[in-house]
C-alpha cells in the first residue's frame, strides 16, 4: 500500500511518516504543494493525506486537481481549521475524510486503514477478542459463553473498542464516536463508563481484557496471547 | 420631573429670566404711562390757563371783570366739559368759578383756594372724596401797565386796589379719571397677563430645550445598540457644524478605537489557538509513541503519560478557546433547525446518567411536554452536556440535580438546579467570564479551565437568549437559559 502525505510542517509530517511506515506503509512525503501536485501526477496512490494550508498550490487546490483528472484515490484531509463551512467545501471538491490538528495518530491510522478498506469489506458481524464475543446484529455481548446485559452507551462503548483490538482509542475519539462532539469537554465520561463496563465485562473473570494506558487512552485485548 | 437634568434647569433659567424681563417692562411701561398722561393733563390745563390770561385778563381794565368772566363762561362751557375754572384776584376775591360739572364728580365751591405766590405757574393735584382727582394749574397773572393817565390815576387813589394794580389766579382742572381707568385696565391686563406669558415661556422653553436635546438622545440611542456584536457600525453624524456633530464625530472614533481592540483580541484568539494546533500535533504524536516505546522503563512510561495528560488538557483548552472564538465571529445560521428541547436535555441527561450515578446523584426531569425552538442542535446540546456537567462536579455525593424545560410566557426556559457546593455571591457576577474560577481549590482537581460556562455563554448570546445564575452556598445553584420559542 503507498501511500502520499502533503504535509508543511515537517515535524507533523516525520511523526506521520515514522508511525505509518511502523504500519508497513510505503510512503512518499511532499513538503510543499507543487512536489505534491508532481509527485500525484508521476504515482499511482492508494491513498493521499493532504494538509489544507500548503506553500505553492493549496490543499483545496491539489484536492481540486486530482478530482478533475478523475482519479479514484481516497483523499484524507489534515487541517487546522474546522470550521463546518471548511468541512463542507472540501468534501463537496472530493476529500472523503477529514481530521482536524492537534489528532490522535491512533486516530489518524484509524481512519487510514478505514479508507483503505473503502470497496468489498468483509465485515463479519460478530466481533472476538479472546473469549469475548460481540455480535452487532443483535447488540448481544457474551464471555465465556454467558451473556452480559450492558446499556446501550456501554454497549457503544465495547463494540467501538473491539473494532480494532489492541489499538489505542484516546478519550476524544471514543467521545466523539459513542457520545458526539458536544461531549467533549467532559472527558471523565469516558473514564465512569470504562468502570462500570469493568466491572461488568472483566471483574468476574481471571483474564482482564480492557487495559488504561495512562495518558494515551483504553484498548481492548487479550494481553496474555502474543 | 428630575430637577437635576439639564432640560428643567434650561426650562427655569429660560422662564426665570422672560418673565423677569416682562415684569420689569410692564414696571416700566405702566409708569411711564402714568407719568406721560399727568404731564400730558397738566400741560394742557397750565396751556388753558395761559390762554385765558393772555386772551382775557390782558383786557380785563378796558373789559372789566364781569366781562370776562362772562366770556370765559360761553368760550369754555366748563360744566359741559367736566372741567374746574376759577379766577381769582390776589385779594382772595373769586371773579368767577364754574359751576358744577355734569357729572357731579365734584362741587367746585369745595375747592380750596390757591394762594397764588409771586408770579409762578402752579399745579397741584385734588383728591377728591369719591377717589378721584382733580389736576388744577394755575397761572399767576399781572395784567400789563395801562396808559399813563390811568398810571396817574392810580397814583392818585393809592389807598384803592384798583384793577389796574390787581394780580389774578387762573386756575383750570380737569379730571384724572379716564386715564386713571385706562391705567388701572392696563395694570389688570398687565397683572393677568403675566402668568400666562409665563405659561407660555415655560411651554415653549421646554419645547425648545427638547428639540435642542433630541440630536443628543438620538445619539444616545444609536450609541446603545452599537454592542460587541456590531461594533463594525457607526452612529449617524448630524451634519449641523456645531457641539452635537463633534459629539457624535468624538462617540464614532471611540467606537473605531472599540472596534479595533475587539477585532484585535477577536484575531488574538483565533490565530493563537490556530498556532498552538501543529505544535501540539508534534507533541502529541512524539509522546504517543514514546509512550509505546519498549525501551522506556515504567517510571519513564509514568512521565510520558503524565506530559501526555497535559498535553490533552493544553489540547482542551485551546479547542475551546476556538470554538469562543468562532462564537465570536458569529458562526451561520445555517445549521439551525427547528426541533424538541425538552427531548434533547431529557436525552442528554439519560446519557449522562451514568456520571451521576457514579456520585450517587439522582437527577430528575421535568421535561415531559415538548417545547420547540429554533438553533443549532448540536450547540445546544453543549449547553446542557455543560450546565449538567457543571452541576455533577459540584454537588458532594447523594445530591439532587433538577433539570426542567418548560414554555413561560413565550419563551423555552431550561433550568438546571442543583443542592451541591453553590457559588458565593461575589463571584457570581464573573461565573461566565473566561478563565474566571470561584476559587482554584475548586477546581484543581476537575482540571477544567474555567472555559465552560462562557461557552454556555456565548452559544446562548448566538441564539438571542440569556443565561442567568442563582446560588447560594452550601445550598446550590440554578441555572436559567431563556431561549426565544419557535414560532412557525
Amino acid at each position: 500500500m503507498r501511500i502520499l502525505l502533503v504535509e508543511d510542517e515537517k515535524k507533523v509530517a516525520d511523526i506521520i511518516d515514522r508511525g505509518l511506515k511502523a504500519e508497513r506503509y510505503a510512503v512518499d512525503v511532499a513538503h510543499d504543494g507543487t512536489a505534491g501536485w508532481e509527485l500525484v501526477a508521476a504515482y499511482e496512490y492508494d491513498l493521499i493525506i493532504l494538509d489544507l494550508m500548503l506553500p505553492g498550490l493549496s490543499g483545496t487546490e491539489i484536492l481540486q486537481k486530482i478530482r478533475a483528472k478523475n482519479q479514484q484515490v481516497p483523499i484524507l484531509i489534515l487541517t487546522a481549521r474546522d470550521a463546518m463551512a471548511d468541512k463542507v467545501k472540501n468534501f463537496e471538491a472530493g476529500a472523503d475524510d477529514y481530521l482536524t490538528k492537534p489528532f490522535a495518530f491512533a486516530e489518524l491510522l484509524l481512519r487510514v486503514k478505514a479508507l483503505l478498506r473503502r470497496g468489498p469489506v468483509n465485515r463479519s458481524s460478530v466481533l472476538r477478542v479472546a473469549d469475548l464475543e460481540i455480535d452487532r446484529l443483535s447488540q448481544n455481548v457474551r464471555r465465556a459463553g454467558k451473556k452480559i446485559e450492558l446499556t446501550s452507551k456501554e454497549y457503544g462503548l465495547l463494540e467501538y473498542l473491539a473494532t480494532n483490538p489492541g489499538r489505542v482509542f484516546s478519550r476524544t475519539m471514543i467521545i466523539e464516536h459513542v457520545w458526539d462532539q458536544s461531549f467533549q469537554g467532559l472527558t471523565n465520561i469516558v473514564d465512569v463508563y470504562v468502570r462500570h463496563l469493568r466491572e461488568k465485562v472483566d471483574d468476574p473473570y481471571p483474564v482482564k481484557l480492557l487495559r488504561t494506558v495512562r495518558g494515551v487512552g483504553y484498548s481492548l485485548n487479550d494481553e496474555t496471547q502474543p | 420631573m428630575n430637577v437635576r437634568s439639564i432640560s428643567f434647569r434650561l426650562v427655569v433659567w429660560y422662564t426665570s429670566l422672560l418673565t423677569g424681563i416682562f415684569i420689569l417692562l410692564g414696571v416700566l411701561f405702566y409708569f411711564g404711562l402714568q407719568h406721560f398722561v399727568e404731564n400730558d393733563v397738566q400741560q394742557t390745563q397750565m396751556h388753558r390757563a395761559r390762554q385765558i390770561a393772555d386772551t382775557l385778563l390782558a383786557r380785563i381794565q378796558q373789559t372789566g371783570e364781569a366781562y370776562v368772566a362772562d366770556e370765559i363762561k360761553t368760550l369754555y362751557a366748563p360744566e359741559i366739559n367736566d372741567r374746574f375754572i376759577r379766577l381769582t384776584r390776589a385779594d382772595g376775591r373769586v371773579i368767577y368759578v364754574s359751576g358744577a360739572p355734569t357729572d357731579g364728580s365734584f362741587n367746585p365751591g369745595e375747592i380750596a383756594a390757591a394762594t397764588p405766590g409771586p408770579g409762578s405757574d402752579f399745579s397741584r393735584q385734588i383728591h377728591l372724596p369719591g377717589g378721584k382727582t382733580l389736576l388744577v394749574a394755575g397761572v399767576n397773572f399781572q395784567p400789563p401797565n395801562q396808559t399813563s393817565s390811568q398810571q396817574t390815576l392810580s397814583r392818585q387813589t393809592p389807598n384803592q386796589q384798583t384793577p389796574s394794580q390787581a394780580r389774578y389766579c387762573v386756575e383750570v382742572g380737569a379730571l384724572l379719571d379716564p386715564f386713571e381707568a385706562m391705567l388701572d385696565r392696563l395694570f389688570l391686563q398687565l397683572a393677568l397677563g403675566l402668568p400666562l406669558a409665563a405659561v407660555i415661556i415655560a411651554g415653549g422653553g421646554w419645547l425648545l430645550v427638547r428639540r435642542a436635546l433630541q440630536p443628543v438622545a438620538q445619539i444616545t440611542h444609536a450609541a446603545e445598540l452599537i454592542t460587541q456584536h456590531n461594533s463594525s457600525e457607526r452612529m449617524p453624524v448630524a451634519r449641523t457644524g456645531d457641539e452635537l456633530e463633534k459629539l457624535s464625530v468624538s462617540l464614532n472614533r471611540m467606537i473605531a478605537r472599540l472596534d479595533d481592540a475587539f477585532q484585535n483580541s477577536k484575531r488574538f484568539v483565533a490565530d493563537a489557538s490556530h498556532e498552538l494546533r501543529t505544535p501540539l500535533t508534534i507533541l502529541h504524536g512524539e509522546l504517543e509513541m514514546l509512550a509505546e516505546d519498549a525501551r522506556l522503563d515504567a517510571e519513564g512510561h509514568e512521565r510520558v503519560a503524565s506530559m501526555l495528560e497535559e498535553v490533552a488538557r493544553l489540547a482542551k483548552i485551546v479547542e475551546q478557546l476556538f470554538a469562543l472564538s468562532r462564537l465570536d465571529a458569529g458562526e451561520a445560521q445555517t445549521e439551525w433547525q427547528p426541533f424538541d428541547l425538552a427531548e434533547l436535555a431529557r436525552t442528554t441527561a439519560e446519557h449522562m446518567g451514568l456520571l451521576a450515578e457514579d456520585k450517587h446523584i439522582a437527577i430528575s426531569s421535568d421535561a415531559s411536554r415538548p417545547v420547540l425552538i429554533e438553533g443549532d442542535r448540536a450547540r445546544l446540546k453543549q449547553v446542557v452536556v455543560n450546565l449538567l456537567g457543571n452541576a455533577i462536579k459540584y454537588t458532594p455525593e447523594n445530591g439532587a440535580i433538577q433539570l426542567s424545560v418548560n414554555a413561560v410566557n413565550g419563551h423555552a426556559v431550561l433550568e438546571v438546579a442543583d443542592n451541591g457546593i453553590g457559588i458565593p455571591s461575589e463571584a457570581l457576577p464573573h461565573v461566565f467570564d473566561r478563565f474566571f474560577r470561584v476559587d482554584s481549590a475548586r477546581s484543581a482537581d476537575s482540571g477544567s479551565a474555567g472555559l465552560g460556562l462562557s461557552i454556555v455563554k456565548s452559544i446562548c448570546t448566538a441564539h438571542g437568549a440569556e443565561v442567568e445564575v442563582e446560588s447560594t452556598v452550601r445550598q446550590g445553584s440554578c441555572f436559567r437559559v431563556k431561549l426565544p420559542l419557535f414560532k412557525n
